[in-house]
């Protein structure tokens, strides 16, 4: 228990400092390195609950695709404090890595935590406030649910996605004038006569093209 | 399967939204069409739910979608008023070039998350259904994307609408974790003793929504949001957000937290004056009437709080008639807004309603009636929305509250008064085009009779609402 209660207040404690750091910190590519740091965080405490499969979902949805894609979109936009010179040639004395170096540092640590607490004394993590029973996986119990006792939220899930792809193509979509698109069926449908024009060339006098 | 027939109005809309999306992308052109459409499946939604209403009490899905005359009469009126709205907004958005097939669609969306909101009974559905509606009007906000304070409104209501978002969810967590159930019943059944838990849980709860009906402290994004959108739009925002957003508030306090009143309502008490005074005297050096009528509906809807503040049904029933009168007096001020074009442009600012007495003798006419109505000069419906809520404020000795609706009152007053001197008494300007389609003539018609001739028969709304009952 006492082990347990320690290592929900590092992961806590990592986790709310991860998340001051995002919001304190000046360049923007560090409060990306804490977010990530922080979701890290928060998919293991998920873990040591017993909930594997939302620390996992967690882990592929918000650090794999959301934080990466923070971290391209911080990247092109280039609003990271030194303007202009994250693209440049120019080394900028690496400031980013010792950050990057702690944060993964960090991660490395946590990850030791978890996944060797589980593999060599799997009743270390496991909380003693919630019951979930070890015959039935987390993602079958959630499948139980989902689509019998939670339909409704299910669907009105599919509904706010819907609204959302719609609100991002209308605020975004612009007809351009002048774009050139392949046209499959033009292509296939042309025949030999419109393409090509037999010319009977005479002698020394050569061909006169659009005449 | 035997309860299909509860949901119907629901699953009927959210069809209606994809097929609409269909026949947009495959037909050219379509957007008229399905602005028509749309309308139309208004129209359909609005019998399906009058077809239900008979009904007394209705659980669904585990009991967390609840169908009850509150629901019911708050769905009419909020799909009732979103005819109106597509009514009077379909000459505007062609003529400042908004006519595209996803605008009639967005509203339906929000449409549909209002009516899971009133339904709602469980702590995740209302948020879904929150945030479905959110979701559509941020769209609709910065819908005229080429015009810089529309895309600045909709970035603002955005950003503030996240961060309330953010703390009702704090809250609605805390709720969960002290009372161990979603369920609103359960929470009531659950959380009979005090912990402070619960109380931070409720104040966020009500930080959040308060947000959402524009309430102050939480107003600051409303005057930009309203000036910046699209005309249409913000009639849109004016009346249907604050239907859902005022039944939630009703669900709130008179179900899960109906045993903690003694916790909310100094909250309510205290958010309901702030409004009433603040929408009054802000609103005194507006130049721009959709600005001014942003500060108008943060006022109102400090009357509105000030029923619910009462816990009692005579006050929640006051709250109900004062929010289903101001819809009204906000659809007759927004189709004369409407009329207000010269040369494909439309006027938005006090100064070009100088003079428009002498050539407008009609409109003039239904904007005096509808000013004084907002003003509460009886015997024009806006007084009696008013008088019912101090009627049931008074009834449970809160004076205080009373006295100081009263004197903001008097002070808003005085900005409907200058308008309408500015209307009858100022030099003429140039004159306004009169031809006006015929869904804009046919509810400002409507509106304006009803507010006229509300005096005469004002058990019309009473008696219906008179059936909600929530202790």
């Amino acid at each position: 228990m006492i082990a347990h209660s320690v290592f929900f207040y590092i992961f806590s404690l990592i986790a709310i400092v991860s998340a001051v750091m995002v919001t304190v910190s000046k360049n923007t590519v560090h409060s990306v390195f804490f977010l990530i740091l922080d979701f890290i965080s928060i998919s293991c405490l998920f873990i040591m609950i017993g909930a594997e499969f939302l620390g996992m979902i967690m882990l592929i949805v918000y650090v794999g695709a959301v934080a990466v894609l923070f971290l391209f979109v911080v990247m092109m936009l280039n609003v990271a404090e030194q303007k202009g010179q994250w693209f440049s040639s120019r080394w900028d004395g690496g400031t980013h890595i010792p950050i990057g170096l702690l944060v993964s540092l960090i991660i490395f640590f946590e990850l030791i935590i978890v996944i060797g607490g589980w593999k060599y004394k799997p009743d270390l993590l496991n909380s003693l406030s919630i019951n979930i029973s070890s015959e039935v996986t987390n993602t079958r119990s959630i499948g139980n649910v989902l689509y019998t006792d939670y339909i409704l939220l299910f669907q009105i899930s599919g509904m706010i996605l819907l609204v959302a792809m719609i609100g991002a193509i209308v605020l975004t979509y612009r007809k351009r004038a002048g774009v050139k698109r392949q046209s499959y069926v033009k292509q296939i449908s042309r025949e030999r006569n419109e393409g090509v024009d037999l010319v009977q060339a005479e002698k020394n006098k050569g061909v006169k093209i659009d005449a | 399967m035997e309860n299909f027939q509860y949901i119907l109005p629901e699953i009927f809309i959210s069809i209606a939204i994809m097929l609409f999306l269909l026949v947009g992308v495959f037909k050219k052109n379509s957007s008229n069409l399905i602005y028509s459409l749309s309308t139309i499946s208004l129209v359909i939604l609005l019998a399906l739910i009058i077809n239900l209403s008979s009904l007394d009490k209705i659980y669904l899905f585990n009991s967390s979608y609840k169908i009850d005359n509150l629901s019911n009469y708050m769905k009419i009126i909020l799909v009732g008023s979103g005819v109106f709205v597509m009514l009077t907004g379909s000459k505007y958005i062609q003529v400042i070039n908004l006519n595209k097939i996803e605008y009639p669609i967005l509203i339906l969306s929000s449409i549909l998350g209002m009516m899971i909101m009133i339904s709602s009974n469980d702590l995740i559905v209302f948020y879904m259904g929150l945030e479905l509606q959110s979701l559509a009007l941020y769209v609709l906000a910065s819908f005229n994307r080429d015009n810089l304070l529309s895309t600045e409104s909709g970035l603002k209501y955005f950003v503030l609408s996240a961060l309330s978002s953010g703390l009702l969810l704090y809250g609605c967590s805390l709720i969960y974790g002290f009372s161990e159930s979603t369920n609103f019943d359960q929470i009531l059944i659950n959380s009979t003793e005090f912990n402070y838990g619960t109380t931070f849980g409720i104040v966020f709860i009500l930080v959040g929504l308060a947000f959402k009906i524009s309430a102050v402290p939480f107003h600051m994004w409303a005057p930009d949001v309203y000036q910046g959108s699209p005309t249409s739009v913000t009639l849109f925002f004016a009346i249907l957000p604050k239907i859902a957003a005022l039944s939630v508030f009703i669900k709130f306090l008179y179900t899960p937290f109906a045993n903690m009143n003694d916790q909310w309502q100094t909250i309510i008490v205290f958010i309901s004056i702030a409004s009433m005074i603040f929408g009054a005297v802000a609103a005194i050096g507006q130049k721009n009437l959709k600005r001014l009528i942003a500060y108008s509906s943060i006022s109102h809807m400090g009357y509105a709080l000030a029923g619910l503040s009462t816990v009692s049904n005579q006050g929640i029933q006051s709250s109900i008639t004062y929010i289903s009168i101001y819809l009204v007096m906000n659809l007759a001020f927004f189709s004369c807004l409407f009329m207000l074009k010269r040369n494909d442009k439309y006027y938005e600012n006090i100064e070009d309603l100088s003079g428009l007495s002498k050539k407008h003798p009609i409109l003039s006419l239904s904007l005096l009636i509808v000013l004084f109505s907002l003003a509460g000069i009886p015997p024009l419906a806006g007084f009696f929305a008013k008088f019912y809520v101090f009627l049931a404020v008074i009834e449970q000795s809160m004076y205080f509250l009373a006295i100081v609706g009263l004197l903001a009152t008097v002070v808003a007053a005085f900005y409907y008064l200058r308008i309408i001197k500015i209307i009858y008494f100022d030099p003429e300007k140039e004159e306004y085009e009169t031809s006006h389609n015929l869904g804009l003539k046919i509810t400002l018609a409507i509106s304006t009779i009803f507010i006229l001739a509300y005096f005469i028969y004002p058990s019309s709304i009473t008696e219906i609402v008179s059936k909600i009952t929530m202790i």
